[in-house]
């Protein structure tokens, strides 16, 4: 019969030798195991002794358990915080090696552009309209002060379906039809969407593209709030640091009307290679709607007027992209589009 | 137009004003310069050239020039024979830059020394001439150049089509004088008539048929001219604007055109016959050789310039050669007339000829402005090529231009500006720009607008006018204050609703794109969907002749495209418009435009990735439509064109069909050049938008839920989502959510059959349920099942 101290020495010698927890368990087992643990084993034959030697063999063994169940944890304690302490070590990964890649689609790079100047001038109070693409002369032209013959309907050649149909030329129709449904002002919407010329394709122009327009009627509107609501919007679009420059020009739609620029990002407006030394980079037209086109929408042009301007979404995202070729963004090539 | 800042100062004085300042007034004005070029001549000077003799050693043709540059005489070599002893010539000495960028050094050639260069009129910029050495017509040796030919700066400018007038350097130098507030040294019309008898009209009978096309015909006499080269002022002038000299009649003309705006046209008078103008339409089978020498072919919708037999020149476009001034002429007829714009833009395109003339007719010019240029050029003409004027020429007038007043409220100036005007500013702005301002006794404005601008009718004009010259500068930004009791409640565009949409798409690995609405017609019949497709009557090419009825056509296009730049696996969409044409109705009715989500994803090669393939692209479809916040759509067995038989879904939405998903049929794939299966859906999204729900919250279940799998094998005819509605329907209200989750054929199920297995949740509001609840609900289950659709079960 082995004598609980002995067998005690003997399970912590075994304890202080386990290298690791699974090690530490087998001495457990061997030692503290419920029924052929060596400590419970030592209570075997107790059945024959008198009830002294009973009881100083039963708080040996106790005892002993104790001493064994302390060291075990002590030793327990004492490999996990090595084990941890060694974590650098055990269980380093390169963490240069690249993760597998994520197959992640992208959103439109118009789309994009488009959102944040819906967001923009959302946040002004002004709502979304759209329009039918293919438009009557009248929508597309007439109502707009383009009469037939006017030299300007130069810069607008469309396509045609019949003599009074054709694919829209500009988003401006859905002006006229917004007065029309609306009748009553105040008018505060931006019509975004597709529009058509007759241009072959070319790295700054093509026969299909993106407009977004704007149109205020209210009263008492001035071609200062014209300029402010343009400058908010470029500031919000491209950085306070950028400043919007109105030049006279002419449209049939508005007087007095105007084309506006924004400063060269890369120059300030000192003039630079990017913007071919002007200092600024065109945007787009604007003006203070023609009196005829208030009429033409059903509304009174003694009581109220509007300002209204119009770009290329296009244009917008090849400004603040840096995209030189407009055609690359109908070409649908992954390589484009997934860098934005 | 190219405006030479030179010119300018005939009409203002520009002491103290760069040509960068002037360009930049002019844009701020509405001139916008688009480029400016200079040409610095102060380090060329004049030269005399005392002998010329050849090169005895050079290979190619060279000379051997002394040339005198007052204080000494330089050895200069050159390739050009026409600088002959005694001619003045420009001189670049060692050292400098030439214009054109050419760097002088000193050279030997062949043994002998070269001390400077010689210029053409190309090297200076002076003109596109570089046959020879540019011979001076004055000038002293030794002298800058710019003593006799100021350096040059020519401005590319872009004139708006309401501004006919500032298409010559007269109106151009109109508006720097009123920017700068700088006074016009010139009247806008000449005081020259020409004083020989007898009277001109006498000599020329002049008719128009229709004043509609010509309002104005005028046609004047000089007889005696010399023909000969203009001066070299003038030569240098018209290049540039980009005009090739010809002699001093033509390039009056054409200087004049420059100046005012107004074209005009000599004839030989001795080669007109009658001589009698008849300006009337062509008529049928008429040619005419025009000056650039082309047989034209022209039709009774082109106006023509006739005489007593023929025409001899296409009003507004181009004369004709047969009457053209020769050197050899000594009567002319001068013509300055006034063509109708839209006329005259018709001739222009329907001859694919764009001339000086005709790009200021079709911008509408005023009748007034003939007289002028008339006059100017007769007064050129009498300057410069001798001859006698006749007086009281042939002025065909038949509608006089009617003077427009516009009455202005001066407040409107600031109403509309959003700033203060002082109104002696405003008035002196106007004065400058040559309108006649009368004060009435109410305060407001009579104004009477200069007869060369036709364009200002409305006071909205005149408030432009002030605007422009005041500086929209000096402007204030400000944002509109609203005072209103009416608004319109904020929703959120269509567009940025279907946002959820492109997101979802994105994370499942869908890039958007935007693809041409404009297709070929020819394709879309192809795939037999051209049944609705609006046909563009005047297309650019046949590959954009027509609408999509469909976005998928672009989209495997593009698929392709990108196989072929190296991409195997490829899922890309677009949300864009379809175009329908009404039944009936094509062409002549708008169609309709419903806006469309359209979606295609590779899939492999076999019929199993396939197969796989769709239902991954219906779980995508589902995650669209639940981004949406629209109930789940239900998939049914259809076909269609573009999809594959077997493997096509009408998709519907509330009862209603909102597209097809499916894969695509494998003739289409192939048919774009696609070697693998693709998979693909396309569906109407306003009905969704329309389905959308605000989604309500539920409360959290409290009770735990008991999960069963059922494995049912059918025959194959069997559909998966028959089942599904069979086991909802027999489960009764303990039943939370069925999903199908797996289809399997081969060991254990018999050939025709397939097993489907499916997971059922169930749950009770009340009450943890016992697996003795579960078991009866799941028995019933498979009973009704076995009944309904001969279902076996697989443990
Ligand atoms: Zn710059």
């Amino acid at each position: 019969m082995t004598d609980p101290s002995a067998l005690t020495a003997e399970a912590i010698a075994a304890i202080g030798k386990a290298r690791t927890a699974t090690e530490l368990e087998r001495v457990e087992v061997e030692y503290l195991g419920r029924k052929s643990g060596r400590v419970s084993k030592l209570l075997e034959g107790i059945g024959a002794l008198n009830p002294e030697e009973r009881a100083a063999l039963g708080k040996a063994v106790n005892e002993a358990k104790r001493t064994i169940e302390e060291a075990l944890s002590a030793r327990r304690s004492q490999l996990e915080a090595s084990r941890l302490a060694d974590l650098a070590e055990t269980e380093a990964i390169d963490v240069t090696f690249p993760g597998p890649p994520l197959e992640r689609g992208h959103i439109h790079v118009l789309t994009q552009v488009r959102r944040q100047i819906e967001t923009i001038l959302e946040s002004l109070g002004y709502q979304v309209e759209l329009g039918p693409e293919v438009e009557t002369e009248w929508f597309n032209f007439e109502a707009l002060n383009i009469t037939a013959g006017h030299p300007a309907r130069e810069m607008w050649d469309s396509f045609y379906f019949s003599p009074e149909l054709l694919l829209r030329a500009h988003t401006s129709p859905v002006q006229i039809h917004a007065m029309l449904r609306i009748k009553e002002p105040p008018i505060y919407i931006i019509t975004p969407g597709r529009c058509y010329r007759r241009d072959a394709p070319e790295a700054t122009r093509l026969p299909y593209f993106s407009q977004v327009e704007g149109l205020a009627v209210d009263r008492g509107l001035t071609f200062g709030d014209l300029k402010g609501t343009l400058l908010y919007m470029i500031q919000s679009l491209y950085g306070r640091e950028r400043r919007v420059r109105v030049r006279p020009s002419f449209f049939p739609f508005t007087e007095p009307s105007f084309e506006f620029d924004v400063s060269c990002g890369i120059c300030g407006g000192m003039g630079c290679k990017s913007c071919r030394h002007k200092g600024w980079l065109e945007v787009g037209g604007c003006g203070m709607v023609h009196p005829q086109v208030l009429r033409n929408g059903g509304i009174d042009p003694t009581q109220w007027n509007g300002y209204a301007w119009g770009f290329g979404i296009e244009r917008m995202a090849m400004l603040k992209h840096d995209v030189d070729d407009m055609r690359l963004f109908y070409e649908s090539d992954l390589r484009f589009l997934e860098q934005f | 137009m190219r405006i030479s800042y030179e010119w300018l100062g005939d009409f203002l004085d520009l002491e103290g004003v760069t040509p960068k300042d002037a360009a930049d007034v002019l844009t701020r004005l509405g001139v916008e310069v688009e480029s400016l070029t200079m040409v610095d001549l102060s380090q060329i000077v004049i030269g005399k050239v005392l002998e010329q003799k050849p090169h005895p050693k050079s290979r190619n043709p060279l000379w051997i020039h002394q040339v005198d540059l007052g204080d000494h005489v330089q050895q200069i070599i050159a390739g050009a024979p026409n600088a002959v002893p005694g001619s003045l010539v420009p001189v670049a000495l060692p050292g400098t830059t030439v214009p054109n960028g050419k760097v002088v050094k000193d050279m030997n050639i062949a043994g002998f020394k070269a001390s400077g260069m010689l210029c053409s009129a190309d090297e200076l910029m002076l003109g596109e001439d570089h046959s020879g050495i540019l011979i001076l017509d004055r000038g002293k040796p030794g002298d800058p150049l710019t003593s006799i030919i100021p350096s040059q700066a020519i401005m590319e400018a872009e004139v708006t089509s309401n501004r006919p007038d500032c298409m010559g350097h007269l109106g151009v130098a109109r508006e720097l004088a009123a920017g700068l507030d700088r006074p016009m040294k010139r009247d806008f019309m000449p005081a020259f008539t020409g004083t020989a008898d007898p009277p001109g009209r006498d000599l020329v009978k002049v008719t128009i048929d229709d004043p509609d096309l010509c309002s104005r015909y005028i046609g004047g006499v000089v007889k005696g001219v010399r023909v000969g080269p203009s001066p070299d002022w003038m030569q240098r002038r018209l290049r540039a604007c980009g005009v090739r000299p010809i002699n001093n009649i033509v390039d009056i003309t054409n200087y004049v055109l420059f100046e005012y705006a107004q074209p005009l046209h000599a004839f030989d008078l001795a080669r007109l016959s009658g001589p009698a103008i008849h300006v009337r339409r062509a008529r049928e089978k008429e040619k005419l050789l025009s000056l650039d020498g082309v047989v034209r072919d022209l039709t009774p919708d082109m106006l023509v310039i006739a005489d007593a037999l023929r025409p001899v020149a296409i009003a507004g476009v181009i004369g004709g050669e047969e009457t053209a001034v020769t050197t050899a002429t000594t009567d002319i007829l001068l013509e300055s007339a006034n063509f109708s714009g839209p006329s005259v833009r018709q001739t222009s395109r329907a001859l694919g000829l764009r001339t000086e003339a005709s790009a200021r007719f079709e911008r509408a010019l005023p009748p007034e402005l003939a007289l002028a240029g008339a006059r100017r050029a007769a007064s050129l003409i009498a300057e410069l090529a001798g001859g006698t004027v006749h007086r009281e020429w042939a002025d065909i007038y038949p509608r006089p231009q009617q003077p427009v007043r516009v009455n202005l409220r001066p407040a409107l100036i600031d109403d509309v500006l959003g700033t203060h005007v002082p109104l002696e500013e405003a008035e002196s702005i106007l004065k400058r720009l040559n309108f006649h301002v009368k004060v009435m006794g109410d305060g407001e404005w009579d104004v009477l607008p200069p007869v060369f601008r036709l364009d200002v009718t409305i006071p909205e004009d005149l408030v432009e006018e002030v605007g422009r010259v005041y500086g929209y500068d000096r402007v204030p930004a400000t944002l509109p204050g609203r005072r209103h009791e009416r608004w319109t409640p904020a929703t959120p565009s269509l567009d940025r609703r279907l946002d959820a949409v492109r997101d979802v798409l994105a994370g499942a690995g869908f890039t958007e794109t935007w693809n041409p609405a404009l297709v070929s017609g020819r394709k879309l019949e192809a795939l037999r969907i051209a049944a609705h497709a609006m046909r563009v009557s005047n297309p650019l090419s046949d590959d954009m002749d027509t609408l999509r009825t469909s976005l998928l056509p672009s989209l495997i296009e593009a698929m392709a495209l990108n196989r072929d730049r190296g991409r195997p696996d490829i899922r890309i969409h677009e949300i864009a418009e379809a175009y329908l044409a009404r039944v009936g109705e094509h062409n002549s009715a708008q169609p309709e435009e419903p806006l469309r989500l359209a979606a295609v994803a590779s899939a492999g090669e076999t019929a199993d990735e396939g197969r796989d393939a769709v239902y991954r692209l219906k779980a995508v479809l589902d995650g669209c439509i639940a981004a949406m916040t629209a109930p789940p759509c239900i998939y049914d067995r259809a076909s269609t064109e573009l999809f594959h038989p077997g493997r096509c879904a009408a998709v519907m939405l509330d009862g209603r069909q909102l597209g097809y998903i499916g894969e695509l049929h494998p003739t289409v794939a192939a048919g774009a050049g696609i070697d693998g299966r693709v998979v693909a859906f396309e569906i109407d999204v306003e009905p969704v938008v329309a389905a959308s729900r605000i989604p309500r919250a539920q409360p959290l279940p409290r009770f735990p839920g008991v999960q069963r799998d059922l494995a049912a094998i059918v025959e194959d005819t069997v559909a998966a989502g028959v089942l599904h509605a069979a086991i909802k329907e027999l489960a009764g209200d303990l039943l939370e959510h069925v999903h199908a989750f797996d289809e399997y054929r081969g060991a254990q199920v018999p050939e025709g059959h397939k097993s489907i297995a499916f997971t059922l949740t169930f749950r009770s509001p009340e009450r943890t349920l016992t697996d003795a609840e579960v078991d009866k609900v799941m028995a019933e289950i498979k009973l009704g099942l076995e009944k309904r659709h001969r279902a076996r079960f697989r443990e």
